[in-house]
């Protein structure tokens, strides 16, 4: 019999126990223990960002975290971001803005996005640029993934606040 | 997956030199993970126990000694120290260096300890604390020892350290009066291409005292002290200044290199000279705005 710990930590603000060996990682808890297929892996070497994940607010890689590592922790997955089926902003604005293609490297995005905003909640272009550097897509070419989050982030309520006052913001229902 | 391991996660010192000694050798200390995971994950490391020591309080926080030489314990993280008022005051090139390294994930769990341990030659820190005459502390159950960064660092992946000692901090001497420390680096990847840190001491508007490290081009990073040699006496404000840049860049020209996934060697040695160019400047800059 192999060593198994437990561990407790909450995710998505539901409280877990679990019982998991030392070597598992916060990724393979989370997919193949908890169902929450929503945290990607692809480079497994924490080079791309697709398991992206939010770890007492951090952006982690769960590809390369040991699970026993968030015992005791509030850990975030892109399953936690929406509210009773209402997309959270960030979410809302890789809608409006088309950020995402194949959509594998979604998750990611949208959690080293909410780590930046709730970070930095008015950020420069270039500090999400450089705040999303490790997160790789291969299909957007990154401009409409770095509007979204500008979209999403305090100053962009701003400015479409400030459009839709001067009357040149379209309304939603007219997409 | 990573391949089984034992877990220990002690909370004191001690305790984590007693698990490894009870191990009888088959252990390894973990931190952030960014690195040793890896390694054990692709197989090239088949470790028995591993020892956690990110709860040891001798491996934590950031202080001015009384000597007012940088302790940053080995267990403090890239963005802990990139966040800290008193790194950014003291040491402002390691804070900057710190905001640009790797991703934020990596900068989120990695630890200065851990990089300067594993010792990959594209690492930013070990060429910068190598240029300031860092060191590094290290204990075992025999005892500690205290080493300068170009006795830690013997080669690519490899350090001084016994397999049975764990680093617990790093030391930076203060900064000389007039005296400016810079990094810069170019990155295509998560790691750089070349990097280039200088440290020199600008007294009456010249440079008195100078020290030249470049990391990522060759194995290990390495003083260049032909480039420090050349900037010495140099005017740091006029047309000498130049001149002795262009000399300094020239004895960059024969260090060693190694061609990687960045470049050609040739290559990797043309970017370290452009480095050092926008080095020198830095510096100087810091160094006068000190004075």
């Amino acid at each position: 019999m192999h060593e198994l710990v437990t561990i407790e930590l909450s995710v998505n603000g539901v409280a877990r126990s679990l019982l998991i060996e030392p070597r598992e990682t916060l990724a393979e808890v989370l997919r193949d223990r908890l169902g929450l297929t929503g945290t990607k892996v692809s480079c497994d070497a924490q080079v791309c960002g697709a398991c992206t994940v939010l770890v007492d607010g951090l952006a982690m890689s769960a590809c390369t975290y040991l699970a026993v590592d968030a015992d005791g922790r509030a850990v975030r997955t892109v399953e936690g971001l929406a509210t009773d089926g209402v997309l959270a902003p960030v979410q809302q604005a890789f809608v409006d803005k088309a950020a995402f293609q194949c959509g594998f490297c979604t998750s990611g995005m949208l959690m080293a996005a909410t780590a930046l905003l709730e970070d930095n909640p008015t950020p420069t272009r270039e500090e999400v640029v450089r705040g999303l550097e490790g997160n790789i897509c291969r299909c957007t070419g990154y401009v409409p993934i770095v509007e979204a989050v500008l979209a999403a982030s305090r100053a962009g309520d701003a400015a479409g606040a400030a459009r839709i006052e001067q009357g040149s913001e379209n309304s939603g229902g007219a997409r | 997956m990573i391949p089984r391991f034992s877990l220990v996660r002690p909370h004191t010192l001690d305790e984590a030199l007693a698990a490894f000694e009870a191990t009888g050798g088959d252990a390894a200390y973990l931190a952030g993970g960014t690195e040793l995971l890896q390694v054990m994950k692709l197989g090239f490391a088949q470790i028995g126990t591993l020892i956690d020591v990110k709860r040891v309080p001798d491996l934590k926080g950031i202080e001015r000694r009384p000597d007012g030489w940088l302790r940053l314990g080995a267990a403090v993280t890239h963005r802990e120290i990139e966040r800290s008022e008193l790194v950014r005051h003291e040491l402002p090139a390691l804070a900057g260096l710190e905001l640009h390294l790797a991703n934020a994930r990596v900068r989120n769990a990695g630890t200065i300890g851990g990089n300067l341990a594993f010792a990959e030659p594209h690492s930013d820190p070990a060429t910068f604390l190598l240029a300031c005459g860092a060191t590094v502390l290290l204990a075992s159950p025999s005892g500690r020892r205290e080493l300068p960064i170009d006795e830690f660092v013997v080669g690519p992946l490899f350090t001084a350290r016994e397999a049975d000692e764990v680093m617990i901090s790093v030391q930076v001497p203060p900064a000389a009066a007039g005296e400016g420390r810079s990094y810069d680096k170019l990155a295509f990847f998560e790691r750089p291409a070349a990097s280039v840190a200088v440290r020199l001491t600008v007294r009456d508007g010249a440079i008195t005292a100078a020290t030249v490290a470049v990391g990522s081009v060759g194995p290990v990073p390495a003083l260049v002290a032909g480039a420090a040699e050349a900037l010495l006496g140099a005017d740091a404000g006029g047309d000498g200044l130049e001149a002795a840049v262009t000399a300094a860049s020239g004895a960059l020209a024969d260090i060693e290199a190694e061609a990687d996934l960045n470049g050609s060697a040739d290559y990797k040695r043309h970017l370290a000279a452009v480095l050092l160019r926008r080095a020198v400047a830095a510096a100087i800059r810091e160094a006068q705005a000190d004075a």
